[in-house]
C-alpha cells in the first residue's frame, strides 16, 4: 500500500497553566490505517485528540493535516476540512432526537445529508428505528452508536474515536469495535485512543504507547503486542 | 365579573410583553451562556431612539426602523464584553450579571442625565388610543391588541425559528451542550453573535408593542421590567423557554388582578411574595432550570 499521510504531528506541546500535557508528541497517521493510541489515564490520549480538533490550543509544534497546517486553525474550520471526534463517555444532545443529532452532525455538508443519512442508517439500523426518539433515552450502546453515526455524518476523512469502550458492556464493546474494523475496511481512517490495550491492538495497523505526556513507543500492532514493557504494564500477561 | 374580564384583558396584554421579554433574555441564557439583565434597559433605550427619531422626522415608519436598529445594534455591541469572561463552558456566568447590572445603571443614567432632559416619553396619542371594543367597563385598546397580536405572532415566528430551521437547530445544540456543539463543528462564537442579533430583533419588536401600550416610556422603566423578567425566569426555571411562556403571562395576569381588586400601589409586591414562595418550594422553578 501507497504510504500517504493524512495527519502529521510534529514536537507538538500542549498545557493546560502550568501543567504539561503533552511533550513534544510526533505522530504519524497514514491513509487506511487504523492507528491506536494506548496509554493509562491521564496519559495524555484524550488531550492530544482535542489538540488535533484545535480545543486545546498547541503551545509549539505543528499539526499537519492532507498537507495543510491546521495547527492554530478553530475548531469549526478543523471539522469542515475532514476530521472528526467521537469523544469519550458518548456524548450527545439527549434532549434531541436521534435525528436531529445526526443532521446536527452534517452542520456542514447538508448537500449530501440525505446520502450520508442513508449510509449511517445501514451502519447502525438501530438508528433508523429510533430516528424519532429522544437521544438521552437510548441506552449506552446506542448512544455510542449515535456518536459514531454523527461524526460519520460530515463526511469525514479521518475519524478519531476517544474510548469507545468506557462504561459498555463486554458484549456491547466487541460490537463497537467490530464496526471499526468494518468502518476502516469501508475506507475510513482511524485514530483510536484506547485503554483497553488488548482490544485496541488487535484491531490496530501500527500503535503508539503513551505515558506522562510523551510518545514512548511505537511501532507496527503485532511487534507492540510481543514486546515485553507493553505486555507487562498494559496486558497483564508474559509473552 | 367585569372586573375579572377587564382585568384578565390588562394582564394578558402586559404578560405578552414579559413573554416576549422573557424568551430574548433565555435565548441569550441559553445560547450565549449569559444573564443579560440589561435587555430590558436596552429595550427601553430603544423606545426612546423611536421617539428621538419621531420629533426629528415625524416619519413612523422611520422611527419603527430606528427602533429595531438601535435594539440590535446595542445587544451585539455588548456580546464583545461578554466574550472577554468566557470561561470553559462559556461565559462566567455570574460575572455576566454583576457586568450587565452596570450596564444596566449606565444606560438608565444616560436616560435620566441626557435624553429629552430625563423627563419621561409620550408617544403620539395616535399610537395608543382609539378603544377598538367598549363594553361597560371592558375597554380594548390599540394598544393592547397590538400587544397581544403582535406578542402571539413574535413567539410563533420564534419557535418557528427554533424548532423548525437550521439555525434553530444550531442555538438549540449549543445551549443543551457546548462541547458537543464545537466537536460536531458549530462556529461557536458567530452562532454566540446570531442569538444577540435574534434577541435584539426581538428587543426591538417588544420597544415598539411596548410603546403602543404604554404610551410613554421613563428613564426607571428599564428597572422595574428588568427585575420582573429576572424574577419570571427564575421562577419558570432558568432558561426555561415554555416555562418562560407560561409565567410570563401568569405574572402579567397576577399584577392585573392584584391591581383591580386589592390596590394598584400594591401589584408589584404581591408579585414578588408569590415568587418567593414558589422559590421556597421549587428552587429549581416550577418547570425545572435548563443550564
Amino acid at each position: 500500500m501507497k504510504k500517504n499521510d493524512i495527519l502529521k504531528i510534529k514536537d507538538l506541546s500542549v498545557s493546560y497553566g502550568p501543567i504539561k500535557a503533552l511533550k513534544n508528541i510526533s505522530l504519524e497517521v497514514n491513509e487506511g490505517e487504523i492507528v491506536v493510541l494506548i496509554g493509562a489515564n491521564g496519559a495524555g490520549k484524550t488531550s492530544l485528540l482535542k489538540a488535533i480538533l484545535g480545543i486545546q490550543k498547541a503551545e509549539s509544534g505543528s499539526i499537519l493535516f492532507l498537507g495543510n497546517d491546521i495547527t492554530h486553525k478553530a475548531t469549526d474550520k478543523i471539522v469542515n476540512s475532514g476530521i472528526c471526534l467521537i469523544p469519550e463517555g458518548h456524548v450527545i444532545f439527549s434532549s434531541m432526537t436521534v435525528l436531529e443529532n445526526l443532521q446536527l452532525g452534517a452542520c456542514y455538508n447538508t448537500h449530501d445529508m440525505g446520502k450520508n443519512l442513508e449510509r449511517v442508517f445501514e451502519w447502525f439500523p438501530v438508528l433508523r428505528e429510533r430516528s424519532r426518539q429522544i437521544g438521552g433515552t437510548l441506552s449506552g450502546g446506542e448512544q455510542q452508536m449515535l456518536a459514531i453515526g454523527r461524526g460519520l455524518m460530515s463526511n469525514p476523512k479521518l475519524v478519531m474515536v476517544d474510548e469507545p469502550s468506557l462504561g459498555l458492556a463486554p458484549k456491547i464493546v466487541s460490537e463497537i469495535f467490530n464496526i471499526l474494523i468494518e468502518l476502516n475496511k469501508e475506507g475510513y481512517t482511524i485514530l483510536l485512543a484506547e485503554q483497553n490495550a488488548k482490544k485496541a491492538l488487535e484491531c490496530g495497523n501500527r500503535g503508539y504507547v503513551m505515558e506522562t505526556g510523551k510518545v514512548v513507543l511505537h511501532g507496527a500492532t503485532q511487534k507492540l503486542m510481543n514486546n515485553s514493557e507493553v505486555c507487562q504494564a498494559y496486558l497483564g500477561s508474559s509473552v | 365579573m367585569e372586573v375579572f374580564i377587564a382585568q384578565l384583558l390588562n394582564g394578558l396584554s402586559l404578560g405578552s410583553i414579559y413573554v416576549l421579554l422573557v424568551t430574548g433574555f433565555n435565548l441569550m441564557v441559553l445560547v450565549a451562556r449569559i444573564i443579560q439583565f440589561a435587555y430590558p434597559h436596552i429595550v427601553v433605550l430603544s423606545m426612546y431612539a423611536c421617539w428621538e427619531v419621531l420629533q426629528l422626522t415625524n416619519n413612523t415608519f422611520l422611527a419603527l426602523l430606528s427602533c429595531i436598529a438601535a435594539s440590535v445594534i446595542l445587544n451585539v455591541l455588548t456580546e464583545p464584553i461578554f466574550r472577554r469572561l468566557a470561561n470553559r463552558d462559556g461565559v462566567d456566568i455570574n460575572a455576566s450579571f454583576i457586568i450587565s447590572m452596570g450596564m444596566a445603571l449606565v444606560i438608565t443614567d444616560i436616560m435620566s442625565h441626557s435624553l429629552n432632559y430625563g423627563f419621561p416619553i409620550a408617544f403620539p396619542a395616535n399610537w395608543v388610543e382609539g378603544n377598538l371594543l367598549r363594553f361597560g367597563l371592558i375597554t380594548l385598546s390599540k394598544g393592547q391588541i397590538y400587544a397581544l397580536v403582535g406578542g402571539i405572532i413574535a413567539v410563533l415566528l420564534f419557535f418557528y425559528l427554533l424548532y423548525r430551521t437550521k439555525q434553530g437547530r444550531l442555538f438549540r445544540a449549543m445551549a443543551e451542550n457546548r462541547y458537543a456543539a464545537r466537536l460536531v463543528g458549530i462556529p461557536i462564537i458567530k452562532t454566540s453573535i446570531l442569538s444577540y442579533i435574534i434577541a435584539g430583533l426581538l428587543g426591538g419588536f417588544i420597544a415598539i408593542l411596548f410603546s403602543m401600550l404604554l404610551g410613554s416610556a421613563s428613564p426607571n422603566l428599564g428597572e422595574f421590567v428588568a427585575l420582573k423578567v429576572i424574577a419570571v425566569s427564575i421562577v419558570a426555571g432558568l432558561g426555561n423557554l415554555k416555562g418562560g411562556l407560561v409565567c410570563g403571562l401568569l405574572l402579567g395576569i397576577a399584577e392585573a388582578m392584584a391591581m383591580g381588586y386589592i390596590s394598584g400601589s400594591w401589584s408589584n409586591a404581591i408579585s414578588f411574595i408569590m415568587m418567593l414562595m414558589i422559590v421556597l418550594i421549587k428552587p429549581q422553578g416550577l418547570f425545572g432550570t435548563k443550564i
